[in-house]
């Protein structure tokens, strides 16, 4: 079975409005997804935006970023099994992650 | 406390229980000027935990861990922020002892109950506003979110930030402190503490949203609240009395609606699914609370409850007993409300004109000429003494004053009743 990344960017400030309660049921829908049977792998990144390195011309140079425009941070990634595309897209719209206003991008790894 | 890791499923309000109790130990460290730095650390310890275990799994106390990062993001805000000047460095170290302790080890457990204590003795100030005083302890103890409290007073989200943000600053102005007074002041603020209590309470039972279950969500936080007092040693048989009161009524709460999300009337309610739990609970309050000499309203009220509680099927209620406590009730308070209550166990006990009579003159009350209820009960009289036009009329008049959706299907049902 084919192997996909799912990465989830989101916008913490949306996060700032919801409450104790709010924040509870979020969570309990997220962890009901990470425990379904297709999940291979997941994990989360730092809260910061990282740093971004360019070769461009001369001397490679590390900046922070790459998300210093945007709100949206790469918050975290999980692996999945999925037969195809269609099947993996699928299996990430059930994600709560957009029932939040987060967003998730779909990469197949190469080979699987 | 531990989140159960299998099912991704915690402890029914825990984040809810854990915020108020967190807010108040961070409050209690950072003074009560600084509560909104305690909300904000412990709202950003949650937002981390939200960020984190989806991905990493539920740490095994997930209590604990909340409690732990909200110390931590408390301490780099006041790192970073200026305000506390040279008290920085020992602020930060009291918290970071603070941080260090476990949460079920006993001691610590009534620690923090006490924090909760005198956070609650301080959200019902007099000098805060009784609007205020609400809002306050559902936000800051309740970890209810603005929009909760917004959706349970039916008012706009935000009208109640300005009222909390108002609250805050009075605290602050007015250098109110987390100590607890002593004295006839002592009695004049617990008695603001369970008029706060006991209005929480009723908002949430007299079911002014349809099937929204933020009300009842409010009711079993005025009893929580109600109990933690009660717990306290300098609880009189008053607090007893009010918890012993929300107890046996919100023991009836399951059994208020149906599964279709129908309202059922007392007398109509499938006792077997009343809390027996919460029974329980009622009648030990209640047989602290008549240890005293005193009889307050509370008294009175939890009476009518354990009175309705005892009976084994609607047919068995003690009417007559409920009419002498309500007699005494009135004593009490002459409120149209009472009289209006009072009123439909007068209907059991006398008949419906008798009842008919005893509710003559309220509906020119101005506190009632728009209360759908009264038109309601004065329907359902009418009715009974087959005056069926005039009760169509009686329940048209209460469909056009309530806006609660389970209401206005169970009187279009009256009003079909009526002309049938």
């Amino acid at each position: 079975m084919a192997k996909f990344m799912l990465l989830l960017y989101d916008d913490p400030s949306h996060w700032a409005k919801l409450g104790p309660e709010d924040m509870q049921k979020a969570i309990e829908k997220y962890m009901a997804w990470s425990k379904k049977p297709f999940t291979v792998d997941s994990q989360r990144l730092g809260e910061d935006a990282g740093r971004v390195i360019r070769s461009g011309s001369g001397k490679p140079r590390a900046t922070d970023g790459p998300y210093s425009e945007t709100k949206e941070v790469l918050g975290g990634f999980y692996t999945i099994e999925a037969a195809n595309y269609d099947e993996a897209v699928t299996r990430a719209l059930d994600h709560p992650h957009l029932l939040y206003g987060g967003t998730i991008e779909v990469r197949q790894l190469f080979g699987s | 406390m531990t989140g159960t890791g299998e099912t991704g499923v915690f402890i029914e309000h825990l984040f809810r229980h854990q915020a108020g109790r967190v807010v108040a130990r961070l409050t209690r460290v950072l003074g009560p000027a600084h509560v909104a730095l305690a909300e904000e650390s412990v709202q950003e310890a949650m937002v981390r935990a939200l960020q984190t275990w989806p991905y990493q799994g539920v740490p095994d106390n997930s209590a604990g861990w909340i409690f732990r990062v909200a110390h931590n993001v408390a301490i780099d805000a006041l790192r970073r922020e200026t305000v506390f000047g040279e008290k920085t460095e020992a602020l930060v170290a009291e918290l970071t002892r603070s941080a260090a302790v476990t949460l079920t080890e006993p001691d610590v457990e009534e620690r923090l109950r006490d924090d909760e204590l005198r956070m609650i003795f301080m959200c019902c100030h007099p000098a805060l506003a009784r609007d205020a005083r609400v809002a306050l302890s559902l936000k800051t103890i309740g970890g209810f979110s603005v929009r909760e409290i917004a959706r349970a007073f039916l008012a706009e989200d935000s009208a109640i930030a300005q009222r909390l943000v108002r609250a805050k600053r009075q605290i602050r102005d007015q250098r109110l402190t987390l100590d607890l007074p002593s004295g006839a002041e002592l009695a004049a603020r617990l008695d603001s503490v369970l008029e706060v209590l006991y209005f929480m309470f009723n908002e949430g039972y007299a079911a002014g949203e349809g099937e929204d279950l933020i009300r009842q969500d409010l009711c079993l936080e005025a009893l929580r609240l109600g109990r933690l007092v009660a717990s306290a040693s300098i609880a009189t048989p008053r607090v007893h009395a009010l918890v012993a009161l929300m107890a046996l009524q919100g023991a009836r709460l399951p059994a208020r609606v149906d599964e279709a999300g129908e309202l059922v009337l007392l007398e109509d309610q499938d006792r077997s699914r009343w809390d027996s739990r919460l029974i329980a609970m009622g009648f030990a309050h209640f047989d602290r609370c008549i240890a005293g000499e005193e009889v307050s309203e509370y008294h009175v009220q939890a009476a009518i409850a354990a009175t309705h509680a005892r009976a084994v099927d609607p047919g068995t209620v003690d009417w007559p007993v409920i009419l002498t406590l309500y007699d005494q009730l009135l004593a009490l308070n002459s409120s149209p409300v009472v009289r209006l209550n009072r009123a439909v166990v007068v209907a059991r006990v006398h008949g419906p004109s008798a009842a008919l009579a005893a509710i003559a003159g309220l509906d020119t009350d101005p506190r009632l000429r728009t209360y759908h209820l009264l038109m309601s009960v004065r329907g359902q009289l009418l009715f009974d003494l087959g005056r069926t036009q005039e009760a169509a009329d009686a329940f048209t008049a209460a469909l056009h004053h309530t806006r609660n959706e389970a209401e206005r299907r169970f009187l279009r049902r009256r009003i079909q009743a009526c002309t049938t």
